[in-house]
């Protein structure tokens, strides 16, 4: 579903990302995670198609995010770590307005429109201006309109940055359904506890590069650690890395 | 029913991209739904602001049209054929300005808005995303162009008896021509991004400079080499025949002035008018073709490079370790005074700071100042006597104390709203809260205070008024820049919005707006007040009788009539400084944030 071949990012002369190759099959819950600075934003932004790499391809459900956009697009729901949504528009005009872009029928649109009001607890404040939505109901309306066309792929950047318990307790349910039913999720995270008790595997990446990535066990046993909780290994990692670069 | 629902056929398919069509009425019915919320919410809670916008529109477009008349009547008792000059001129720098105006509106909402970052991850077209932000940008660049050129154009038509398709064919043509540098704009945006991402700011900014300096230096050439008698016949024809570059027949002003030339001409007879109106149609048909042409390589441009030149711009390196060339001077405030005025200096410091990083500010005030030096220094081009010179002075006290009150409102009265939003700093620093008011009154009366009394005085020494009316005009200047201030940070602590975060839409609220219009009053009471006894004044030396006026007027002509309407302008300026801020002090020192 998603690809990164060999792909690299320049910024001037910072390597933000550095020669990543990575693939996340149908399906599965992929946390990248890794301190500020890392690159987690920089390949979120080339898998969204916000950047292009300098070297390598980015590629969803087989289309290249740079010679294909659209249809990149077509198969991607996207939850930005800032909200982007029009001021002057209410909750439902918005969701109209993505559903029109995403070419649903008019019937289909209503229908999924309605239901992904339901699913997050939107249809209280559906008809108010997005301006006068507080930071969470944002979120919540973002997550809508991702998920609104059934995406095959749904792309999070910090995704909880936000919610209130009971909202981000709604969050996790749904994506689990969704992944359940074979849509894959890649999620940039810095909640470490969010992305043990959620993703199928992680990637750890660090200055650019992708220090590890496997399941939890895997990284377990990478690190002779067997007791140690994520926390405790990113933490482990992620300094052995820093020592190293010194 | 919802307003954006589409009209596709009730068939639940899988998503699908949309064809060219589809897409444009998509963008369409969201622009549409946007302009109807934002018109309603104006309506509902910017009535005061839209009112005043209308009626000073209006008024605006009132007063040019007596002035266009005037000019129009008066070029036509020249019996000279310098109008088509004119409007070639007037057409080809308004062109130029419409091409840099709109190519930076572009820049900025197809690079730098969070709209563009939600636009750029749908399966949109590029040439579509461009196009909606297009019609955005050529609203705001050429409302003024609108605003300005449609009273003189209609004008022009009373004046010289023009037919009805005159009238009929200015829209067409006025939208025609707009089009045309708009795209160009358009386009020069989308390759300065996508091909020089890293020196666009000094690419823009130098094409920028020789522009103005080209036409700073054929205003000059034009304005000094003439030898004529100004305001004559062949003093109008000497400095147009310098203007004749701006009838080059490749630019679209000049089918724009040719083809309204051709169909203002009055006709006798049918097949006159006819005649004329096919002559007119032609340009128009050159100029919509035009349009098209370029609407077509926009849009091919724009689909190679606008997906290209948004992540090439994201992707510059961010500069760091910027040098601090002002530090000097900020270490000067903070550790000159007493221990006691210091938190006012701290922050006094830090607004400087913020001033000096904010592009927007400064460069507003740069460039407005900088156009008032530039009139001032050549206001002596026309001869005035001494009666003239002195209200003059005054006028121009009066346009330095209108666009200060543009600034006072729309960057020093958003202040304490956006102090108040970081409140959370300062409610934990030892400042107490008067102390957070006055430093924003200084940082006002004090930073408006040098350019302004500066430009008075070139104003006035330029005039060549005597050092009595300097004094007076200096006085009203000073009183100007500290009741601005006083109104603006007064009635900005006594109504400060603290849930909105951008300064342009706290100044664009109720507050902003009064603000404004309290402004404008004071400038006006404190100008008449304090011209008339001077005019009186100086009309009744220049007839060299004791008095030209009697009774009440005589007496407000004289010596002491001077002298009481200076200490009624000091009243009002203390009132004006004073009342505000015992106002906002007050309410500050209980707001609960």
């Amino acid at each position: 579903m998603i690809e990164f071949d060999h792909v690299t990012r320049e910024y001037g002369t910072k390597i933000a990302v550095s020669d990543l190759s990575l693939s996340i099959p149908r399906g599965e819950l992929f946390a990248l995670l890794g301190p500020n600075g890392a690159g987690k934003t920089t390949t979120i932004k080339m898998l969204v198609g916000l950047l292009r790499p300098s070297r390598g391809n980015v590629r969803v459900c087989g289309f290249d995010s740079v010679k294909d956009p659209r249809l990149s697009h077509l198969h991607t729901g996207y939850v930005p770590d800032e909200p982007c949504l029009y001021d002057k528009l209410t909750g439902r005009e918005f969701l109209w307005f993505i559903a029109d872009m995403f070419g649903l029928a008019r019937h289909s649109a209503e229908e999924r429109i309605a239901r992904e009001m339901h699913s997050f607890e939107l249809e209280e404040f559906a008809d108010d201006l997005a301006e006068s939505y507080s930071l969470g109901m944002k979120q919540r309306l973002v997550f809508a309109s991702a998920l609104l066309h059934d995406p095959d792929v749904l792309v999070l950047d910090e995704p909880m940055v936000g919610l209130d318990p009971r909202s981000t307790r709604l969050v996790k349910d749904l994506l689990e359904r969704r992944v359940h039913e074979g849509m894959t999720v890649f999620m940039s995270t810095h909640t470490l506890a969010m992305a043990e008790e959620m993703a199928d595997r992680v990637g750890i990446m660090d200055r650019g590069k992708l220090r590890f990535l496997g399941t939890l066990d895997q990284l377990r046993d990478q690190m002779s650690l067997q007791t140690m909780n994520l926390e405790q290994l990113y933490l482990q990692l992620t300094s052995s890395s820093e020592s190293r670069s010194r | 029913m919802n307003p954006l629902v589409s009209s596709r056929d009730a068939v639940f398919d899988p998503v699908r991209l949309l064809n060219a069509e589809q897409e444009s009425r998509t963008f369409l019915r969201l622009r549409i739904r946007m302009a109807f919320t934002t018109l309603h919410t104006m309506l509902h809670t910017a009535r005061l602001r839209l009112t005043l916008v209308v009626i000073l529109s209006c008024f605006f477009w009132g007063a040019l049209y007596g002035l266009f008349s005037e000019a129009f009547t008066f070029l036509d008792s020249l019996r000279t054929d310098i109008v088509s000059l004119l409007l070639n001129t007037f057409f080809s720098s308004l062109m130029v300005m419409l091409m840099f105006s709109s190519g930076i509106i572009l820049y900025s909402s197809l690079y730098c808005s969070r709209e563009a970052r939600l636009l750029v991850t749908l399966p949109a077209r590029a040439e579509m995303i461009v196009s909606h932000m297009f019609q955005e940008a050529i609203w705001f660049s050429s409302w003024g162009f609108m605003l300005l050129g449609s009273p003189m154009l209609v004008a022009y038509g009373v004046v010289t008896g023009s037919p009805w398709t005159y009238y009929a064919m200015l829209p067409p043509f006025m939208l025609s021509f707009v089009f045309i540098p708009s795209m160009l704009g358009n386009i020069a945006c989308l390759m300065l991004v996508a091909w020089l991402p890293k020196i666009r700011l000094h690419a823009v900014s130098t094409i920028l400079v020789l522009a103005c300096a080209g036409g700073l230096w054929l205003g000059w050439s034009t304005m000094s080499a003439t030898t004529s008698d100004r305001l004559s016949s062949a003093w109008f024809q000497e400095m147009f025949g310098r203007l004749s570059i701006t009838e080059q027949r490749i630019l679209p002003s000049w089918w724009l002035s040719t083809g309204l030339l051709e169909v203002a001409r009055p006709a006798q007879t049918q097949s006159e008018l006819f005649a004329s109106l096919g002559e007119a149609a032609k340009f128009l048909a050159l100029l919509v073709a035009n349009g098209l042409f370029l609407q077509l390589i926009t849009g091919w441009t724009a689909s190679h490079l606008y997906r290209l030149g948004y992540s090439q711009l994201a992707c510059e390196q961010p500069l760091r370790g910027r040098r601090r060339p002002m530090g000097w001077f900020d270490q000067f405030i903070s550790m000159s005074g007493t221990a006691t005025g210091r938190p006012i200096r701290l922050l006094l410091v830090k607004d400087l700071r913020l001033f000096r990083r904010d592009v927007t500010q400064w460069s507003q005030f740069a460039i407005f100042f900088g156009l008032l030096a530039l009139y001032f220094a050549n206001v002596r081009s026309f001869s005035y006597n001494a009666t003239y010179s002195s209200m003059i002075g005054f006028l121009n006290v009066a346009v330095i104390g209108l666009i200060l009150s543009t600034f006072t409102t729309r960057f020093i009265y958003p202040m304490i709203s956006l102090e108040g939003r970081r409140f959370w700093i300062l409610g934990l620093l030892p400042v107490n809260r008067d102390q957070i008011v006055w430093s924003k009154f200084i940082f006002s009366s004090v930073g408006s205070l040098v350019p302004c009394t500066l430009l008075v005085l070139l104003s006035d020494l330029t005039l060549g008024i005597p050092p009595m009316f300097i004094a007076i005009h200096e006085t009203c200047c000073v009183i100007l820049c500290f009741g601005l201030s006083g109104i603006a940070v007064g009635l900005g602590a006594r109504m400060p919005d603290l849930r909105e975060s951008s300064p342009s839409k706290i100044a664009a609220g109720f507050g902003g707006t009064l603000s404004l219009v309290i402004s404008a009053l004071f400038i006006m009471l404190v100008v008449i007040i304090a011209a008339v006894p001077s005019h009186l004044f100086t009309a009744t030396q220049a007839s060299q009788s004791p008095l030209v006026v009697r009774g009440v007027l005589g007496w407000a002509g004289s010596g002491t009539g001077i002298v009481c309407s200076m200490v009624v302008v000091v009243a009002i300026g203390l009132f004006a400084t004073l009342w505000p801020m015992i106002l906002g002090l007050k309410a500050f020192r209980t707001l609960e944030p």
